[in-house]
């Protein structure tokens, strides 16, 4: 959320001439590097795609076990991401409003998930949920599937997505400050009331730009849900495992149409993710005329 | 509704906030908590809000026991002192906000509120911003705001935190005037906090001064001007002017009763800058020190000139009036003799004061 409030102080007055070439040469190597590493792979998956025409392209994702992975991953993203959302803001809230033993600790802790691989992630899931995990032999017991089975799928699409919303709310209700809470709470406001009249509009658009990364994070995740999944075509496959299945089998177009869809969840999360900035950018720069006011 | 503070303690981490304060303030008061910052000031006001507790010692509001009331069951205005006006919601809401949170008995009808949100946005001289958002008015403006917004329920008591520190010099003084027009108008018995000793000395009925989380006097302006009880006190006023030596006898105007080797200890003395006489010439039977013009601020209602003492390299600032000013014709690098008409001293230890008023030497 920083990009745009920087763009102000870029360069604007007259440059030498060797200044001018470096940043001349800067500017085309960026533009080509994003082109030749971004821009093309992403092309090439439409081009993929579409390669045996527009038939083939619907055939391919319409077929079940295409749609079942979309069924899942949607179902995954729907179960995980409000979890996150109630998670984060319970954590945004408790370190930011309050001061408390382990407060640090709880920092710390939650930025975990960004710094342990993936598949690692999974096999930890595997290790306690699994049949033969800790929690294995009474899982069973009570007839609970978890690894390789939906509910282990959700777990592991969670625990990589958990900083995503309270790593936005942090800084952000940390710089807002309690001021207006306690204004509220002075004036006869109870806990709820704060919170949803107050608290929240406040941070409306930090949370949903959290949200959206972790739906995004969701969709896309393949690491720690491959360990968990089993790969049960139809059944514990979601949309990324199902682009690796056909990659594999060498079933390109349909690959690369399953691929296609992921991709344009991926730029639709880019118009939404603009979409707020730019909203939350009028916001921001009002917060800091009221701050030189 | 008067508030009575006992004994009150609080510490953060490794720091002590308040060591120990009590303070009554009566029914329809307007107490100024002046002090430094880190002198407790701003927590002693949070706890009587309810928006933090105290370690130990009790608050009472109208005699009763309140330590373990909330905020919201207090009864009480807050003014914060960056506004904490709610930044999504127009004036009209924000000054409603108190109202409209009220349990479904007590919450008045929506054109009750309407009404009242009316007279108050009135009362600031806001009617016409009624449908604005914070971030469009002047910082004076939004503390208005603020301060109709904590009015609207009623409160029996009204708080308010450093409220024109973040305002410049100008709307200080007309919010400080008008604040207390406010007061006089409602009979709310109000807690200023501030660190403006000018801003306290003026509005306030009684002036509470803190220090280090203990308070060093209590009084009326006049009173803490007239006879500050330390040197702190002295020092925070403002304008003045330290010298450091040592008390000896001869310097009294009468002998006192015990020896010279006594009365030989350590002291500060403190002088303010219009208690200062300037002479030209060397009174008669009177002592005085030889001083060199350095600067003269002749703009003002006052002139102040600022000396430098024989023999020492403290500057001293003294105020003469317009008339002595244009009677003597100073100019800067010229001599003088200046002869302070009183002076204040405390032994440096334990600060034990002694006024020799008249004509006591340096």
């Amino acid at each position: 959320m920083s990009q745009s409030s920087n763009l102000h102080t870029r360069c604007s007055h007259p440059l030498s001439p060797g200044i001018r070439v470096g940043r001349a040469l800067l500017i085309v190597l960026a533009l080509a590097s994003v082109a030749l590493f971004l821009v093309l792979p992403l092309v090439t998956v439409f081009l993929q795609a579409f390669a045996h025409g527009w038939q083939a392209y619907s055939h391919a994702v319409r077929q079940a076990e295409v749609l079942a992975a979309l069924r899942l991953t949607a179902l995954v993203v729907i179960v995980a991401v409000p979890l996150n959302v109630l998670f984060g803001i319970a954590a945004s809230w408790a370190i930011t409003r309050f001061d408390f033993r382990g407060r640090n600790l709880l920092i710390t802790l939650i930025d975990i998930p960004l710094a342990v691989s993936p598949v690692v992630a999974g096999m930890m899931y595997v290790e306690v949920f699994g049949r033969n995990g800790w929690l294995g032999a009474w899982l069973s017991d009570h007839n609970l599937h978890i690894i390789y089975a939906v509910p282990g799928i959700v777990l592991a699409t969670m625990f990589v997505t958990f900083p995503f919303v309270a790593r936005e709310l942090i800084p952000f209700m940390e710089a807002q400050g309690a001021d207006e809470e306690e204004a509220a709470v002075v004036l006869g406001a109870r806990g709820f009331s704060v919170f949803w009249r107050v608290s929240l509009p406040n941070i409306k658009w930090a949370l949903l730009y959290g949200t959206i990364l972790a739906a995004a994070r969701s969709v896309g995740e393949f690491g720690a849900v491959s360990v968990v999944s089993g790969h049960i075509r139809g059944r514990t496959t979601t949309l990324p495992l199902q682009v690796e299945m056909f990659y594999n089998e060498y079933n390109f177009t349909a690959a690369f149409a399953a691929a296609s869809l992921l991709s344009l969840a991926a730029v639709f999360t880019l118009v939404v993710k603009k979409v707020i900035e730019v909203s939350s950018g009028i916001h921001r720069q009002r917060t800091e005329e009221e701050n030189r006011a | 509704m008067s508030i009575q503070v006992q004994n009150i303690y609080k510490q953060y981490a490794s720091f002590k906030a308040l060591a120990g304060v009590s303070l009554t303030i009566e029914s329809g008061e307007l107490v100024a908590l002046l002090g430094p910052s880190g002198s407790g000031k701003t927590t002693l006001l949070r706890i009587i809000a309810g928006l933090e507790s105290p370690d130990q010692g009790s608050i009472q509001l109208h005699g009763e026991e309140s330590t373990e009331l909330n905020a919201a069951q207090r009864g009480i205005g807050f003014v914060f002192q960056h506004y904490a006006l709610f930044r999504h919601m127009t004036i009209f809401e924000n000054v409603a906000f108190g109202l409209r949170v009220q349990s479904r008995g007590l919450r008045p009808s929506r054109s009750d509120i309407r009404a009242r949100v009316k007279e108050l946005l009135s009362l600031v001289q806001l009617d016409s911003y009624s449908g604005m958002f914070p971030e469009q008015l002047s910082g004076g403006q939004r503390q208005r705001v603020a301060l109709a917004r904590a009015l609207a329920v009623r409160p029996k008591v009204l708080l308010l935190d450093e409220p024109f520190s973040a305002l410049d010099a100008k709307v200080r003084k007309d919010l400080r005037n008008w604040l207390r027009r406010i007061h006089d108008e409602m009979h709310v018995t109000t807690v200023l906090v501030t660190h403006d000793q000018e801003e306290a000395l003026e509005v306030a009925d009684r002036v509470a001064i803190l220090n280090r989380g203990k308070l060093e006097q209590v009084g009326t302006p006049q009173a803490i001007y007239d006879h500050p009880a330390s040197p702190f006190v002295y020092n925070f006023l403002g304008n003045v002017n330290l010298f450091h030596g040592r008390l000896l006898a001869d310097l009294s105007p009468q002998p006192q009763d015990h020896g010279a080797s006594e009365m030989e200890s350590s002291a500060i003395g403190f002088v303010r800058p219009h208690e200062f006489e300037v002479t030209r010439e060397l009174p008669e039977n009177q002592r005085a020190v030889l001083a060199m013009v350095r600067r003269i601020h002749a703009a003002g209602p006052q002139v102040r000139l600022d000396l430098e003492l024989s023999g020492s390299k403290n500057p001293v600032a003294v105020e003469i009036s317009q008339p002595r000013h244009k009677e003597l014709q100073l100019t800067e690098g010229e001599k003088v003799f200046v002869r302070p008409q009183a002076i204040r001293l405390f032994e440096a230890s334990e600060a034990n004061e002694q006024i020799l008023e008249q004509g006591a030497g340096i």
